[in-house]
């Protein structure tokens, strides 16, 4: 019997994002840092690593395909901190992402400019780095991001309406099965709506990007068992999947119900995570052809929400923070021990201090601490298995990153404090 | 097996893990014939035979005067304070008393059915060959720590051919670490396939006491012979640096060792009489107190095949900084590490555990986890699947 079932669409949405690793830095140099907390060294080197390996590479293959493939569509989030690196150390990869965004098929999303988790800890702080992210955005590619991604996916009813008021029209998150309770993560959601105190609501619309939110946003989930199969399983020979040919992936699309597969990965993927020796990119070159064999369309993640608002939605309804992060999905990634707790708290004590100076390159500096890179470096949830963690971090142990970071953040509240003196003295004078 | 120091009496951590590895042989149903040169230890299901034991080798059966952690110009130092006898007995340096032990300790041997000869260290690797040849049965040699590590790699050149030779013969190498098996393969020239690696154990329970350290002068413990190895110049320097920053800080020295008098010689010479205590011998009672009221255990080793003092420091809730040049630094991962020689990061990492509250906290939370991954019979299973691979492989 013919299968006249219309296949889903794909959504591909790709994080990209670099942190500031921190130096050696020393208690005896505490005072007298000058702010100098980040190695610019070991940052160039990370970088131009994996623009080598995985940013060049894999924009150049984008936009071919992109001009080859008159329908396909993928999204980008780069973080404000990724932005900058750029700036600092790969005007070549700026470069490459304007030429993809100037397709016109590329859509960029917005995020927190510091990749922070100010979602979780300060109001105020999270709307003015959103909104220092949309200028960012604008600036450099001439385009003001729709829809929202927060950092590693964190999510809840109360981000998502958040993020709404400040104007988006949606909100990507995790397809967290406990969330789901067995519905599927290929439908659009909608978050539920509410409001908040008055004082939330003025410290919001100070900050909103676009003019007039809306009265629901939709909820993008994340297909992760098909996204896992390239983010993380792609290269696992003992993985029943391998090798993962994109024919095989395209029926696999194409077999799933639903109105639209979400990809949602690192962009890291593609020659970092899964390098260029195990296939990943004749894999991807393949990949909008299948779709096409098999009848698969891809979608911008604000072309799926325009596509499903007239639709009646179904609430997706997150009382606890979910993210796309381990296998619990959870904030233990940056929030489960005394180091992540002892870190997060300094940093985010300092937020009335530091914006009472209101010295922008503190500011910076400041907010360049809070990327959320900081604090999963400190995970010891898995520290004795040897897990992804490791792989991930610049530092030999989570009590190193701890040294490090503690350090910084001595050094930047003797800064505040001298500041602080400054800004009473001239106020009385 | 082949021993060389025994709980009761013994020198360091040969005779520790020696009988942590006993003792987890023998909850596996192993059954073991020991090998000691002195005759005052006992362990209940062990055949222990020794020079005092031994009724055919009466004559022998007085206590052995090498210690195992011996070199010819140490073996001098102490044999000189001996009775005249004792001398004469075992010969005037330590190549004739090495080859005493080794005749006798075959000839103890004779009426044995081992399927596995077990030496530990050079010092009975030459009985151990020979007991193997005797038997017809395969040479393990353990290796807890080796010339290099005891020397600051300026080897004996007489005891370096004799572990050479002793490698060679052996047909599986157990080292106490990675850290070691790197060691052995590229100073020694092993065969890596011919090592593997089963890392000491303990039997402690994590947090027996509780803590109590000193507020007004947080106090940084070593704890350790005193000899070139354990790095405890290095110690004496960050403890320079650390006062500089912080002058409350007291620091203790806890153990003996030859090196005694040149360390406190330096520590005069940097000022630290203030706020430095050479302890002496500790007992295990003393030391569980020092662990407990330590702000941080400093463990700067130069050479450190494992390092059992970490585990034991652990076993107290002490935060530690370990050297990196260490084999305890690869499972003990609630750890800060340093190279031995990094004084100033050293410093730093004091002075951060000082500070930082929290680090000790978390590090503490982490040990227990830790400890119950390596007891000794989980490790003394390790040593038993590689004796079987080895009997596999010659039947």
């Amino acid at each position: 019997m013919k299968n006249t079932k219309m296949p889903p669409a794909v959504c591909f949405y790709f994080q990209v994002h670099q942190p500031y690793r921190l130096k050696d830095l020393r208690i005896t140099d505490v005072g007298t840092m000058n702010s100098a907390y980040f190695d610019i060294e070991k940052n160039r080197s990370v970088f131009r690593k994996v623009a080598e390996k995985c940013y060049l590479p894999a924009n150049a293959l984008m936009l071919d395909l992109l001009e080859r493939h008159k329908d396909f569509r993928i999204a980008y989030s780069l973080s404000g901190v990724f932005l900058d690196q750029c700036r600092e150390y790969g005007e070549d990869v700026l470069e490459s992402f304007r030429a993809l965004v100037q397709t016109g098929r590329v859509e960029l999303l917005g995020e927190t400019y510091y990749h922070s988790l100010s979602a979780v800890f300060s109001l105020s702080e999270f709307c003015e780095q959103v909104s220092k992210h949309s200028e960012k955005i604008r600036s450099l590619f001439g385009v003001v991001p729709t829809v929202f991604r927060n950092t590693e996916l964190i999510y809840n009813n109360e981000i998502a309406n958040i993020v709404r008021l400040l104007g988006f029209k949606g909100i990507l998150a995790e397809g967290v099965d406990r969330l789901l309770a067995g519905r599927s993560p290929n439908v659009v959601y909608r978050a539920p709506t509410f409001d908040f105190p008055l004082d939330w609501q003025a410290t919001i619309k100070r900050y909103r990007i676009h003019s007039r939110p809306l009265k629901t946003i939709s909820v993008l989930l994340k297909n992760y068992r098909l996204s896992d199969d390239i983010a993380f399983r792609f290269s696992d020979k003992s993985w029943v999947g391998h090798p993962l040919m994109s024919n095989v992936f395209a029926e696999w699309v194409s077999a799933s119900e639903g109105s639209t597969v979400n990809l949602f990965m690192d962009y890291e993927t593609f020659g970092e995570h899964q390098w260029a020796e195990t296939g990943i990119f004749e894999f991807l070159r393949h990949l909008p052809a299948a779709f096409k064999t098999s009848g698969i369309a891809t979608k911008n993640p604000s072309e799926v929400v325009r596509s499903s608002v007239k639709k009646l939605q179904d609430t997706l309804d997150a009382h606890h923070l979910i993210s796309w992060a381990d296998t619990e999905r959870d904030l233990s990634a940056w929030r489960s021990n005394y180091l992540q707790e002892a870190a997060l708290t300094g940093i985010y004590a300092l937020e009335p201090a530091v914006k009472t100076i209101g010295d922008p390159v503190l500011l910076d500096i400041w907010r360049k601490l809070q990327t959320s890179d900081h604090f999963y470096y400190l995970c010891t949830k898995y520290w004795n298995d040897g897990d992804v963690h490791k792989y991930f971090s610049p530092y030999e142990s989570p009590f190193e990153a701890y040294r490090r970071f503690s350090h910084a953040l001595a050094d930047l509240k003797l800064i505040i404090e001298r500041a602080l003196e400054l800004v009473h003295k001239t106020s009385h004078s | 097996m082949f021993g060389w120091e025994y709980p009761p009496r013994y020198f360091g951590g040969l005779g520790v893990a020696c009988q942590g590895l006993v003792r987890g042989l023998l909850r596996h149903g192993v059954q073991v014939t020991l090998v000691l040169p002195h005759g005052e230890s006992t362990e209940p299901g062990v055949d222990i035979r020794s020079f005092a034991s031994a009724d055919p080798l009466r004559i022998l059966s007085v206590p052995s005067v090498l210690r195992p952690y011996d070199s010819p110009e140490t073996f001098h130092t102490h044999t000189g304070d001996q009775q005249g006898m004792q001398k004469e007995l075992y010969g005037r340096n330590l190549g004739e008393a090495v080859e005493h032990y080794t005749a006798t300790a075959v000839a103890l041997t004779n009426n044995v059915n081992p399927d596995i000869v077990h030496t530990h260290d050079w010092m009975t690797m030459e009985a151990g060959a020979r007991a193997s040849k005797h038997h017809d049965c395969p040479l393990v040699a353990h290796i807890h720590a080796t010339e290099l590590d005891r020397t600051e790699f300026h080897p004996n050149e007489w005891i370096f051919k004799r572990e050479i030779e002793g490698l060679t013969k052996a047909h599986h190498v157990i080292a106490v670490s990675q850290y070691t098996k790197n060691l052995l393969v590229k100073e020694y020239g092993i065969d890596p396939d011919k090592i593997g690696v089963v890392h000491n154990g303990s039997e402690a329970q994590p947090f027996l006491m509780e803590r109590k350290e000193a507020e007004s002068h947080p106090l940084v413990l070593f704890l350790g012979r005193l000899t070139v190895q354990k790095g405890v110049q290095y110690f004496l320097r960050a403890a320079r640096i650390v006062l500089d920053h912080s002058p409350g800080v007291r620091f203790v020295v806890a153990g003996e060792g030859y090196l005694l008098p040149d360390l406190i010689a330096e520590s005069l010479r940097l000022g630290l009489n203030q706020s430095i205590i050479f302890s002496g011998h500790v007992s295990s009672q003393e030391a569980a107190t020092l662990f407990s009221k330590a702000a941080c255990f400093v463990m700067p080793s130069v050479s450190e095949p494992f390092g059992l003092v970490a585990l034991e420091a652990i076993t107290h809730g002490a935060p530690v900084i370990l050297s990196r040049q260490s084999g305890a630094s690869e499972v003990v991962s609630n750890a800060l590490l340093v190279d031995f020689w990094d004084t100033d990061r050293m410093a730093d990492c004091i002075l951060t555990v000082l500070r930082e509250q929290v680090l000790g906290q978390e590090m503490r939370a982490h040990s227990s986890g830790i400890l119950k991954r390596l007891t000794w019979k989980t490790q003394a299973k390790h040593l038993l699947a590689i004796y079987h691979s080895l009997l596999l492989h010659r039947s």
